[in-house]
């Protein structure tokens, strides 16, 4: 159902309004130019990218978030470990390359962008299609991504067979943060998906 | 005597910011909290003259806290702290007693300038 063009145009749609709101304030966190594009967006097998994610080999550090509410979706966002540490120096007003290793504040820098995002999608929910969602705080995991991408689908496995990927890169002065984020639809919210569809 | 403040927020970054932000304008802070329940027992403890006040934090969240903390003394000073785009459970927070309200991400002169509001010094 998800895979309905209607319905995989909305949720492109979702993502891309959510990037560009989440890249305005991404902005003004870090109070340097930098922009968040959204390099691709699309609707994933389950199946497919759980063995594709089990291939790779790369530590990453992830904030997992719940949005609840109107409807429900589970949000991942990761970077790898150097990019969390660039996200500390710039949110922190130092220099790159101020942070040699990964400590509270690469973690904590990476739940933080991980709640504006989350924010950003469910305000683009409730402003532009008046669909109410709440963010719960974020569970933040530093460990090898296929672990992650585990807990990620922890408790929600079964439920869905499709999953939105968006890939985007966060350009910031000299250095190009590489993000992956997944929204995954749980339970009911693909009759929400389908009003968006319909309000388009 | 400078003004003595607590910051709760679950997101080691933001207190950091706010720390500095605070402390470059002459206020001391004196403790930070990383969820609702340190938050209540830090104010009992520590009577501060005012708290930032995360909204959405695990176990026990901001509004949960800016209750119970209201609960034991009604002239608490709270400030919240919340993201764009959770206006619902700000303006929760503003009819439960909440003095003033910060929006992340925020610029340091907001952010003083709600403290000095909540304190009284404008």
């Amino acid at each position: 159902m998800l895979n309905e063009p209607r319905i995989n145009k909305a949720i492109k749609m979702v993502a891309k309004l959510s990037i560009d709101k989440g890249s305005q304030v991404f902005s003004k966190l870090i109070k340097t130019g930098a922009r968040i594009d959204m390099e691709n967006a699309f609707l994933g097998d389950l199946t497919t990218v759980t063995e594709d994610i089990n291939r790779q080999n790369t530590s990453v550090v992830g904030a997992i978030i719940n949005l609840v509410g109107d409807a429900n979706f589970k949000f991942l966002f990761y970077v790898q470990i150097e990019d969390s540490m660039i996200l500390a120096d710039l949110m922190l007003k130092r220099e790159v390359g101020t942070t040699k290793e990964f400590d509270i504040y690469a973690s904590s820098a990476v739940q933080e962008v991980g709640n504006i995002l989350a924010s950003a999608i469910s305000g683009v929910f409730a402003s532009d299609f008046s669909i109410n969602l709440k963010p719960t705080p974020p569970v933040v995991i530093n460990d090898f991504v296929g672990s992650l991408f585990q807990e990620f689908l922890l408790s929600s496995v079964g439920e869905k067979n499709e999953i939105l990927i968006i890939e985007s890169c966060f350009h910031i002065v000299r250095n190009n943060i590489h993000a992956h984020m997944f929204l995954l639809p749980l339970g009911d919210s693909e009759k929400v998906l389908s009003y968006i569809a319909n309000t388009m | 005597m400078s003004k003595r403040i607590v910051i709760v927020d679950d997101a080691p970054i933001i207190r950091s910011m706010l720390r500095d932000i605070l402390e470059q304008g002459g206020y001391e802070v004196i403790a930070e909290c990383n969820n609702g329940f340190e938050a209540v027992e830090t104010y009992r403890e520590l009577n501060p003259d005012l708290l930032t006040m995360d909204i959405v934090m695990p176990e026990k969240d901001g509004l949960e806290a800016l209750h119970d903390i209201l609960a034991i003394d009604g002239n608490a000073k709270i400030v919240m702290v919340t993201a764009v785009d959770q206006r619902v459970s700000l303006m929760k927070a503003i009819r439960a007693g909440a003095v003033d309200y910060i929006i992340k991400p925020f610029e340091s002169e907001r952010v003083l300038s709600a403290v000095r509001t909540a304190l009284g010094v404008e």
